[in-house]
């Protein structure tokens, strides 16, 4: 069974990728993109999964272990494999702004479109992704609120483990959340609505 | 609801079928079906849109909407898995085809092959995507049906078994088109192969339509083949007369081969029409024609002017069936009418935000359609995909290029990135295109401005001088103009631009100048020549612009602006007879055209015909609404019939009209503006 942690960019993947580590979850990783101040504690990617489409095969190195595969990617994962997956979701206001966030910091640029644009297009990739989740037959899902991850780490972690199915420290993936590290809705507290 | 007239109803799509070719087949009985069909019928052209590409168009004749309202822009689109290429997808459609349509009124529908089909959609009826004829595999080796090809599943192994692949057609089949196709040499000359495709494609789509209609209840399917416009590609340059490029050898080998094919498509025609059984309507439609003549671009497949530019302004619609007026011509139809006009015959309203009309005159008792807003503000299942799987491909782009911003995704590289660029530019370049299309050039400035900024180039800069111009906004068109110069890229058109900009800055001498020039620069086409036309009327020099446009209209007798254009010399002659004549053959050529209308009403007002006038002049409000001059030639009609509620109606319109344009006059004064 492969674990899969999965969301939009920014929208609480590392999050869930370092509580399933620290409750004992081997992670798929190999450290290319390191902490930064985006992630003071590590994003836990896996490179090879940008080019699952082409190198199929290689998911099989994820067997056994947790993967972030992030939402646009989901669509790739080869049949075979029975996956269970973690779908992060966080208010799309509070994913923006922190993806804003990271492409100044990275210096990239993101498309030429206006704010509200980007949103929709953003929330129309959401519901595809989603609806697609409901109608797999050969995956499971269970979303997680990242909001609620915050505030009730303990029983999050619970309901997680139950899900996976798998002998999980329930109490460390708890103290692996840290509410300090919730930057952009303080951020968006301090400016207003 | 209102009266249902047709019982079921039969769409036959023939892309690029045109009635220069077809009537001297008609004439010499090598179409009986279709000269049968003609004679229980009406026939005309069908105006197409611009761009004139088949993915675009097609999906305008199913939906009744214009290309930046459906979605479909081009042949090709982004994957917003992969962020590659793939073939359109019916997933990137944002409005309701006729099936749906119907769907959603219990009716069942039969799609076969549709352009932009893939994957099938869920409707009421039997779908086949256009996927389902393409043979991808060799000879003798399994040839799968794609996921999404056949709707529903239960039928994939009966409609899978009933493809044709090429090298199952006998050497012998293609003898009618190739009667000398032994003396072919194959390893160097791929003719035959092509041909064999594109036959084996029509079969196979043939196929499994007749099943579907034979097999499967229907009360509407739409039938699509596009054989005639992929033969055309390859095989019009060998039509007779022959091309001064084309060697005599290649002439005689394939002179035959575009009747054939038209004769192939006969023959398909009778077994549909036998299939789907008797009082069945059917409608033949093509998107555009294809330039036969002296037309042709040179060069062939390799012309520097693309395959568009093969491609005719006028299709062909044939419509016969109960209730239909027989043996008679419609005129001024548009691709943007087939949807109204189904929809009409199944007694259900036609959109309000759909640009057509429903032909009415083709039916023996007028009827009036009923209206709704919108189709698409109707609730409830209508076998489109799902929202989730219907992709906005500009939307999926932006999160795309986010993700890539972000680091998540791998940006496409080499070959995949430069395919990418390219069809992403192609379908904001097609956008733009079809705003301006829609006499909206506002909305297609900022499109083209980027695309021109990005990476300068002719054809977006001529189509962005174009918009500039029918905004008023010389000065940047002036830029633009001295940029393509600069570029490399004067001729004509450029002589032409700088002639209409000279003159509508009052510079008369510099402008004749520039206008001589680009007459001699003569490009073989029509349309500078009406440009020019209608500068020298608008100087008043009507010898010259008689000339300009017989000119035009010798290069392209069935131009509508041509004909229009010696209406208008007509008119300002006083020689109203002419003037009615040409304007009447304008509208007939091509519905859509507003100040045509205007000018007929002119010239029968002139000439007495106060009732036939008025019609005109309504057309022509209907269509522009801020003709002020039509407003003002009802108020006297209608004075003259003696309606004086009429005629005030009128004078308060063209009052109103004098007030805005006053005012705007003035702000424009105030605040400077060019």
């Amino acid at each position: 069974m492969i674990t899969v942690v999965s969301g939009l960019p920014r929208s609480g993947t590392s999050l869930m990728m370092q509580m399933l580590a620290a409750g004992g979850l081997p992670i798929l990783t190999d450290g290319v993109r390191g902490p930064d101040p985006d992630n003071p504690r590590g994003y836990l990617e896996w490179e090879p999964i940008k080019r699952l489409r082409q190198e199929p095969h290689r998911i099989d190195e994820a067997e056994g272990k947790a993967i972030k595969v992030i939402s646009s990617l989901l669509q790739g994962l080869p049949a075979g494999p029975s996956y269970c997956v973690l779908f992060m979701r966080r208010p799309l206001e509070e994913v923006l702004a922190s993806q804003a966030a990271m492409i100044r910091r990275l210096g990239t640029r993101g498309p030429a479109t206006d704010p509200a644009s980007l949103a929709s297009a953003m929330r129309a990739h959401l519901a595809q992704v989603s609806a697609w989740l409901e109608r797999r037959e050969t995956l499971q899902v269970a979303w997680v609120d990242y909001h609620r991850l915050l505030a009730r780490p303990r029983e999050e972690a619970r309901r997680i483990r139950a899900f996976l199915g798998l002998a999980l420290d329930e109490a460390a993936m708890a103290a692996a959340v840290d509410p300090s590290l919730h930057r952009q809705r303080a951020a968006l507290a301090e400016v207003g609505p | 609801m209102a009266e249902r007239l047709a019982k079921k109803l039969l769409l036959i799509g023939w892309d690029a079928a045109d009635w220069k070719l077809i009537t001297p087949l008609l004439d010499r009985g090598f179409m009986p079906t279709l000269e049968r069909l003609v004679e229980r019928g009406v026939m005309g052209n069908l105006a197409t849109l611009h761009p004139i590409l088949s993915p675009l168009l097609w999906n305008s004749i199913a939906t009744g909407h214009r290309p930046h309202r459906h979605g479909i822009l081009g042949f090709l689109e982004v994957d917003p898995q992969s962020g590659g290429v793939r073939p359109v997808s019916s997933t990137s459609r944002k409005v309701k085809a006729v099936w749906n349509i119907l769907s959603q009124q219990g009716l069942r529908s039969h799609v076969i092959g549709w352009f932009a089909g893939h994957p099938a959609e869920p409707i009421e009826g039997v779908y086949v995507s256009p996927l389902y004829a393409h043979a991808t595999t060799a000879p003798g080796e399994p040839w799968p049906l794609r996921e999404g090809t056949v709707h529903p599943a239960r039928l994939v192994d009966t409609l899978g078994e009933l493809r044709v692949h090429p090298a199952e057609l006998p050497p012998e089949t293609l003898l009618p088109f190739v009667p000398r196709a032994d003396e072919v040499d194959q390893t160097q000359d791929r003719h035959l192969a092509m041909l064999a495709r594109a036959l084996a494609q029509a079969s196979s789509i043939h196929n499994a339509a007749t099943w579907a209609l034979e097999h499967e209840p229907w009360d509407f399917a739409a039938i699509y083949f596009n054989a005639i416009d992929n033969i055309s590609h390859h095989f019009m340059r060998f039509h007779p007369p022959r091309m001064e490029d084309v060697h005599p050898r290649q002439f005689e080998l394939y002179r035959g081969v575009i009747d054939a094919t038209y004769w192939f498509h006969d023959l398909l025609l009778a077994r549909l029409l036998e299939v789907a059984g008797p009082d069945v309507t059917v409608m033949l439609v093509s998107d555009h024609g294809f330039h036969s003549d002296h037309l042709r671009p040179r060069g062939g497949l390799r012309s520097p002017s693309g395959p568009e530019d093969w491609h005719r302004d006028l299709g062909i619609v044939c419509l016969a069936g109960p209730h239909m007026r027989r043996d008679e011509r419609i005129y001024g139809a548009s691709l943007l009418d087939v949807t109204p006009t189904i929809l009409t015959l199944f007694g259900l309203p036609v959109g309000e935000d759909m640009a057509g009309r429903a032909w009415v005159e083709a039916l023996e008792e007028p009827v009036q359609p009923e209206r709704i807003p919108s189709w698409e503000a109707v609730a409830g299942p209508c076998g489109m995909h799902s929202a989730d799987q219907r992709v906005d491909p500009e939307a999926a782009e932006a999160v795309l290029q986010q993700f890539v911003a972000l680091g998540y995704v791998e940006p496409p590289t080499g070959d995949q990135a430069q395919a990418r660029d390219r069809v992403v530019r192609a379908l904001r370049y097609n956008l733009a295109r079809s705003h301006l299309d829609a006499r909206r050039p506002a909305e297609a400035v900022p499109i083209l401005e980027e695309l021109a900024r990005d990476r300068p180039g002719a054809p977006v800069a001529n189509t962005l001088v174009t918009c500039y111009l029918r905004l008023g906004r010389h000065r940047e068109a002036r830029r633009m103009v001295e940029r393509l110069i600069e570029a490399g890229a004067g001729g004509p058109w450029t002589d032409w631009w700088l002639g209409l900009i000279e003159y509508q800055e009052g510079n008369v001498d510099a402008a004749l100048v520039y206008l001589r020039r680009a007459e001699a620069g003569d490009t073989g086409r029509p349309g500078l020549h009406v440009r020019i036309g209608r500068l020298y009327l608008r100087k008043g020099r009507l010898d010259d612009a008689r000339r300009a446009f017989a000119r035009a209209l010798e290069l392209d007798p069935e131009h509508a602006a041509s004909r229009l254009g010696l209406a208008l010399v007509e008119l300002r002659s006083r020689r109203h007879v002419e003037a009615a004549e040409h304007a009447l053959a304008a509208v007939g050529l091509r519905h859509l055209m507003p100040s045509a209308h205007y000018t007929l009403g002119v010239a029968l007002a002139r000439l007495g015909q106060t009732d036939r006038a008025i019609m005109a002049f309504e057309t022509a409000l209907r269509m522009e609404p801020r003709l002020l001059g039509a407003h003002r030639w009802l108020r006297l009609l209608h004075l003259r019939r003696g309606d004086a509620a009429r005629a005030a109606r009128h004078e308060v319109a063209a009052e109103e009209m004098r007030r805005r344009r006053r005012e705007r006059a003035s702000s424009s004064a105030s605040t400077g503006a060019a």
